[in-house]
C-alpha cells in the first residue's frame, strides 16, 4: 500500500484507539499505569517513525513488511520502556504490544478496507473520521496522563546533611537526596510505588527495610554499618540498582536479603556493589534477577538463590568468596551465566566452589569463568547441572 | 422520473461500478449493456492470448471493498496458506479461471442480470434534472464505462491476410513476428515459443520491466496527488509515459526467451521481415475520439479536452456536467485524466469508489 503521511498517521491512531481501550482495561485490572503509559509510547514510536522514517523511506509498502517494523518498533518501545522507568513486566508488555500490532494489521488489511471503500485508494485515510478520531485518541492519552501525573507520589527531598532516623515511609513517596543526604538508623518502607534515591544510610539494624509493599525502587543507594541486613526485604516485589553496601567487619551481617516473596512480581538486584557479610546477596523463597553485581570478601556465600528460588544470576563479579561464591541451593532452579568467578577460598565447611548446586536444585550454567577456585562447580545432595554451550 | 441511477457498460467497469453501488446501498440502478455476462469481452481477449494469470494482483478483483481479495479466497477455499503468503510478498497473481469465477459469483449475488438493459447506448445528453440516456429515461447520476474504443492496429497490415490481432483468436505458425512490447505481446512470445514457432519480436523501444502497468504509488493518493497537481502539458506528457508498454520481471518470463535465444528461436527486430504470421499485440485505440458516445458528449456540451483525454476532476466526474443534484462520472480507459491506471481493476473501483459517494451524499438522490 502507498500510505500518504496523513494515511499513516491516522490509520495509526486508528490501531492505537483499539490498544488504548485494552491498555485502560489492563490498567483497570492491574491497578497499575504502566499498560497506558506503554499504550502511550508505542503510539508515540509509532508515529515518530510514521513521519521521519517510514514516509521518507517507504513509498509504497508491501504487506510483509509489517513484520520487520513491528520488530524494529519493539526495539525501540522496550529500549524507552527501559530509559524512561515505565515499570512494565516483560510478558505482559509483549503480550499488549503484540496485540497493537495484530490489532493494526488486521485494521489495515480487512477493517479499515471494509468500513471505508477507498481506503487503499486514499492512501490510508480515514476522511472526516480522521482528525476526530485523531482527537479523541490524544484526548484520551492526555487525560489519562494527566490522572497519572495527578497521582504520582509526592517528591520529598532529602537535603544535604545527616538525618536522624529510622526514616519510617508508609504511603506512596519519591525520596530523593541531595548531594550528601546521610540517614542515620536506617529506612524502613511499608507502602507501594516507593523511590528512595541518591540516599545514604549509616548504621541501623537493617540498613532499607522493605515489608510487604509492591513497586519499590531503590536506586543509587549507599548502606554502611547496619547491624543484620544492608537491605532488608520482606514479602515485596523491589528493584535495587546501583547500590553500595559494605559490611566490612560484620562477620554476621547480610547484604541484600530479599525473601518470601514468591507471591509478589519478580524482583531484581543490579549493578550493586556488596562488600563483606557473611552473606553477599542472598534470596529465599522469591523470583529474583540478579544482574551484573560485584560481590567481594564474604563469609560463607557471596550469591545466594536458595529455598525453592526461581531466577538468574548473571553477569556477576564474585571476588574473595570463602566458602561458595554462587550458591542455588535448596530446591530451587537457577539459571547461572556469564558470571566471573575469582579467589573462591574454602572456609565454613566448603571447599571453595565457585558454583555449588544444592540439594534437590537444578541449574543451566553457561559461559562462566572461573579462576582460583578450587572447588570449582559442584552439585551435591541430588543437585543437578546442566551445562549449556 | 428522475431519480435513478444508470451505469452505461456492460463490462467490467459497469460491474464494478454497479456492485459498489449495490454495497453502499443503492437499489434504483439501471446498467446498459449488450452483453450479459460481464466478463464476455474480456474473457475473449484473455483466451485469444492464452492468459492464465492475472497481472493485477489479490487486490485486482470487482468486488466493492478490497478485503476479502482473491488470495484470501483461494487460502479459504484451498484450506493453503500459501495465496497469502504470496501476496503479502506482492507474489500473487491469481489464476484467469479464479478470476472469471469470482466475477460470476459477484454477478449472482448483486443481481446484475436484474438491472441490466441490453442495449447499446449511442447518445448521453445532459437534460435539466439529469442525463437522458438514449431516450431510454433521464437519470440523475450516470456513470459511463464504455471500455477499451477497438483494437489498435496497423495501417501497413490492414489487408494482410498473415496479420492477426492478439487479443483475436488465433493460432501460431512456424514463424511469427509479434509487434508490441507490452504484457500482450510477452504472453504471445511465450505462447507462440510453447507452439514450436520462432518468434521475433518487433519493437523500436525496449518494455519497461513492472509488476504492475503503472508504478504502485500512482495507485493511491500518495502518487495521485502529484498527478492533479500537474498542469495540463505536464499531466499530458505524464500519461504518455505512463502508456510505454510495459510486463512484469521475474525468471517466469526471462528464462524461455533466453533458452530460446540461445536456440535461436527468439529474437528482437525493428521492422517485419516478412514471416509467416504476424500477431499484433499493439494493444486498443487511444483517445475518446474513437468512441461515438464520448465524441458525441464532447462535441454537444462542449466539453474541455486535452488532446486524447476528457478533462475530469480528480474524483472522475465531468466538471460541466456534475453538481449537488446530478453526476457524470466516466470510468474505465476514458478516466485516465482522473487516474491513470483507469483501465485496470483498481481504476475502475477508484471510479465506481467517487461515484458512489457522490450518489450517496446527493440530497435528493
Amino acid at each position: 500500500m502507498s500510505y500518504t503521511l496523513r494515511g499513516r498517521l491516522e490509520s495509526r491512531l486508528a490501531a492505537a484507539a483499539l490498544t488504548l481501550v485494552v491498555a485502560l482495561a489492563l490498567a483497570a485490572a492491574e491497578r497499575a499505569w504502566w499498560p497506558v503509559e506503554l499504550a502511550a509510547l508505542m503510539t508515540a514510536v509509532g508515529l515518530l517513525l510514521d513521519a521521519e522514517l517510514y514516509h521518507r523511506l517507504l513509498p509504497y509498502q508491501p504487506g510483509w513488511l509489517a513484520l520487520p517494523i513491528g520488530l524494529l518498533e519493539l526495539t525501540f518501545v522496550l529500549v524507552l520502556a527501559r530509559a524512561l522507568g515505565i515499570a512494565a513486566p516483560l510478558t505482559p508488555a509483549l503480550a499488549l504490544f503484540g496485540a497493537g500490532w495484530l490489532v493494526a494489521q488486521i485494521l489495515g488489511h480487512a477493517a479499515l478496507p471494509r468500513l471505508r471503500l477507498s481506503y487503499a485508494e486514499d492512501g490510508g485515510e480515514l476522511g472526516r473520521a480522521g482528525p476526530g478520531l485523531a482527537a479523541a485518541v490524544l484526548v484520551v492519552f492526555a487525560f489519562s496522563g494527566g490522572v497519572a501525573w495527578g497521582q504520582r507520589p509526592p517528591t520529598v527531598h532529602l537535603s544535604s546533611g545527616v538525618h536522624q532516623g529510622p526514616l519510617v515511609i508508609d504511603r506512596p513517596e519519591r525520596l530523593v537526596g541531595d548531594t550528601g543526604a546521610v540517614v542515620r538508623g536506617g529506612i524502613v518502607i511499608r507502602s507501594d510505588d516507593v523511590t528512595v534515591r541518591n540516599v545514604a544510610v549509616l548504621g541501623g539494624e537493617n540498613g532499607v527495610a522493605v515489608t510487604s509493599a509492591d513497586g519499590v525502587l531503590l536506586d543509587g543507594v549507599t548502606i554502611t554499618g547496619a547491624r543484620l541486613d544492608g537491605i532488608h526485604v520482606r514479602d515485596s516485589s523491589v528493584t535495587i540498582r546501583d547500590c553500595a553496601v559494605d559490611s566490612l567487619g560484620n562477620r554476621w551481617a547480610q547484604g541484600i536479603d530479599i525473601s518470601f516473596s514468591m507471591a509478589r512480581s519478580p524482583s531484581k538486584v543490579e549493578g550493586c556493589t556488596v562488600v563483606g557479610g557473611r552473606e553477599g546477596i542472598v534470596v529465599h523463597t522469591t523470583h529474583a534477577m540478579l544482574l551484573r553485581n560485584r560481590v567481594s570478601r564474604t563469609a560463607s556465600y557471596a550469591i545466594s538463590l536458595t529455598e525453592m528460588s526461581m531466577g538468574g544470576i548473571a553477569s556477576n563479579d564474585v571476588h574473595g568468596a570463602r566458602g561458595v561464591a554462587i550458591y542455588c541451593g535448596d530446591n530451587s532452579e537457577c539459571e547461572i551465566d556469564d558470571n566471573v568467578v575469582t579467589g573462591t577460598e574454602p572456609g565454613g565447611g566448603r571447599n571453595g566452589y565457585a558454583i555449588l548446586v544444592h540439594y534437590n536444585s537444578r541449574a543451566t550454567v553457561r559461559g562462566n569463568r572461573l579462576v582460583s577456585s578450587p572447588g570449582g562447580i559442584k552439585a551435591l545432595a541430588n543437585g543437578q547441572i546442566e551445562t549449556r554451550q | 422520473m428522475t431519480n435513478r441511477v444508470a451505469v452505461v457498460g456492460g463490462g467490467l467497469g459497469g460491474l464494478v461500478a454497479y456492485a459498489t453501488l449495490r454495497h453502499v446501498g443503492v437499489e434504483d440502478v439501471t446498467v446498459f449493456g449488450t452483453d450479459s455476462d460481464p466478463a464476455a469481452v474480456w474473457r475473449e481477449r484473455a483466451a485469444s492470448i492464452r492468459q492464465r494469470f492475472m497481472r493485477s494482483e489479490s487486490d485486482g478483483h470487482v468486488a466493492p471493498a478490497s478485503f476479502p481479495g482473491l488470495a484470501v479466497r483461494a487460502a479459504l477455499r484451498s484450506g493453503s496458506p500459501a495465496p497469502l503468503l504470496r501476496s503479502i510478498a506482492d507474489r500473487y497473481n491469481p489464476p484467469v479461471e479464479d478470476f472469471l469465477a469470482h466475477v460470476a459469483e459477484v454477478r449472482e449475488r448483486t443481481r446484475w442480470d436484474d438491472a441490466l438493459v441490453r442495449a447499446r447506448v449511442n447518445r448521453v445528453a445532459a437534460v435539466d434534472g439529469g442525463f437522458d440516456v438514449d431516450g431510454r429515461g433521464v437519470f440523475r447520476h450516470v456513470l459511463i464505462a464504455p471500455g477499451h474504443p477497438g483494437l489498435a492496429r496497423l495501417e501497413e497490415l490492414a489487408a494482410d491476410p498473415r496479420a492477426v490481432h492478439a487479443y483475436e483468436p488465433h493460432e501460431y505458425a512456424d514463424d511469427v513476428e509479434v509487434v508490441g512490447a507490452g504484457m500482450a505481446a510477452a504472453t504471445e512470445w511465450l505462447n507462440a515459443l510453447d507452439a514450436g514457432a520462432t518468434v521475433t519480436s518487433v519493437r523500436r523501444r525496449e518494455p519497461e520491466r513492472r509488476p504492475l502497468n503503472l508504478p504502485r504509488t500512482l495507485f493511491s493518493r500518495r502518487g495521485l496527488a502529484g498527478f492533479h497537481r500537474a498542469a495540463r502539458a505536464e499531466r499530458i506528457g505524464l500519461l504518455r509515459r505512463y502508456s510505454a508498454p510495459s510486463y512484469p520481471a521475474g525468471r517466469r518470463w526471462d528464462e524461455p526467451l533466453e533458452r530460446a535465444a540461445a536456440e535461436g528461436r527468439f529474437r528482437v527486430a525493428a521492422e517485419l521481415n516478412g514471416a509467416a504470421q504476424v500477431i499484433c499485440a499493439t494493444g486498443f485505440r487511444r483517445g475518446f475520439r474513437h468512441d461515438p458516445l464520448l465524441a458525441r458528449l464532447v462535441d454537444q456540451h462542449s466539453l474541455k479536452t486535452a488532446e486524447d483525454w476528457i478533462v475530469l476532476a480528480p474524483d472522475s466526474t465531468v466538471p460541466a456536467l456534475t453538481d449537488e443534484a446530478r453526476t457524470l462520472s466516466l470510468a474505465g480507459v476514458p478516466a485516465q485524466w482522473a487516474f491513470p491506471a483507469a483501465d485496470t481493476l483498481a481504476g475502475m473501483k477508484y471510479a465506481a469508489h467517487r461515484f458512489a459517494a457522490k450518489v450517496v451524499a446527493c440530497p435528493t438522490r
